[in-house]
């Protein structure tokens, strides 16, 4: 009997379109928003939230690890949550959960406009929106 | 016992748009759901279209919208939907005659996938057989079970919104030759997979793995496919 030996496609031969891509892209930028999350949620406890903040308060602080949420809880000093290092995180989580959410919304218009030119009115749109929208994010996570 | 039979109805030399009309007739519980169609056809209504042909779960013909679902009309039991029933065409082909729709671009997209064994190499020296180990044969039995019966692609979102999308039963007629130890037209078919109307229009929706009457596991089947993308594994 003949035991085949193990297939596996060179990246150039197995189909890998910017579809395919950005459909693995959509996945992985799931994985890192968990990973932001989670790096707000120890952070803060880290930093004292277990005594000082809400468990609502702190999933807050962990969707956007910005300043200003925690600026009307019990944290007695907030200069140690509006460092460079939290601000890089929100960008990060920003960035990451924006692009997520720009690409869902192509993949669910595809379903709904099937020819070429709509197609590529959405992605110059939606692309256009998130020129957009991406400065205006990150001015406010900078100057909060 | 009686069974009331809403069916829909469309003849387009007489019909604009698609109507309902009710039967009642007198079966049994253990009645198939095409049995009852029969009764309606046999002796009420000769006018009645729908596809049948084994009538055992094989052929594949007479897959259809019983209560809102899709099923096998030759699988599905009056015991087990009751006996007030909705029959209706399956969504997202066209109905050319009551319960009877359009299959051509079911069967386009299949034949998109060429479904058959492509394999260039020289036989093997004895110049017969291309052998195939147990494991090799099982990595893809399930996808080898689909009858092209269309239950999974006109149960699927994704389809209804579009019908440019391959849907699922292209994509497990792929799968079916992709995890085939002696196909090597993978890459082909990958890359066909790959354009906008391919896999990343599953949004596993599981509406299909539910609608298919063979118990294939075809959202799992999708995944596998699209793994094989990003992986280039195709074991």
């Amino acid at each position: 009997m003949t035991q085949a030996k193990p297939r596996t496609l060179p990246l150039s031969k197995r189909g890998m379109s910017f579809e395919t891509f950005m459909w693995a892209f959509t996945r992985l930028t799931a994985l890192g928003m968990y990973f932001f999350l989670l790096v707000g949620v120890v952070g803060a406890l880290v930093m004292g939230a277990l005594n000082q903040m809400s468990f609502i308060e702190v999933l807050r602080w962990a969707l956007i690890t910005n300043p200003g949420h925690v600026q009307y809880t019990n944290v007695p000093d907030i200069a140690p949550w509006a460092s460079t290092f939290w601000r890089l995180v929100a960008s990060g989580m920003f960035l990451t959960a924006s692009s997520h959410g720009m690409h869902g919304v192509i993949v669910v218009l595809d379903d709904y406009f099937a020819t070429v030119s709509q197609r590529q009115w959405i992605r110059i749109l939606n692309l256009l929106g998130y020129i957009i929208v991406a400065p205006i994010g990150l001015y406010i996570i900078w100057t909060a | 016992m009686e069974i009331t039979i809403k069916i829909f109805r469309y003849d387009p030399e007489k019909d604009t748009r698609g109507h309902y009309e009710t039967y009642v007739v007198e079966g049994d519980e253990n009645d198939r759901v095409l049995d009852v169609l029969e009764l309606v056809k046999g002796k009420t209504d000769g006018s009645l279209a729908f596809r049948r042909s084994c009538a055992h779960g094989v052929c594949g013909s007479d897959a259809m919208r019983i209560n809102g679902r899709n099923h096998l009309a030759c699988k599905t039991l009056v015991r087990d939907v009751g006996a007030n029933i909705t029959v209706e065409p399956v969504l997202g082909l066209k109905v050319k005659k009551d319960l009877i729709v359009d299959m051509d671009p079911f069967f386009d997209n299949y034949k998109k996938m060429l479904p058959y064994l492509i394999n260039d190499s020289p036989l093997p020296a004895d110049g017969k057989e291309r052998l195939q180990s147990p494991e090799n044969r099982a990595r893809f039995d399930e996808s080898t079970k689909c009858i092209l019966c269309a239950a999974c692609t006109t149960s699927c979102p994704s389809y209804w919104a579009n019908d440019a999308y391959y849907g699922p039963a292209a994509i497990v007629a792929a799968h079916r030759f992709i995890f085939d130890s002696r196909d090597e037209g993978a890459s082909q078919r990958l890359h066909i997979l790959s354009e906008t109307d391919g896999t990343v229009r599953c949004h596993t929706a599981y509406n299909c793995t539910e609608a298919c009457p063979r118990d294939i596991k075809i959202t799992k089947a999708i995944g596998e496919v699209k793994m094989a993308m990003v992986t280039g594994k195709l074991d």
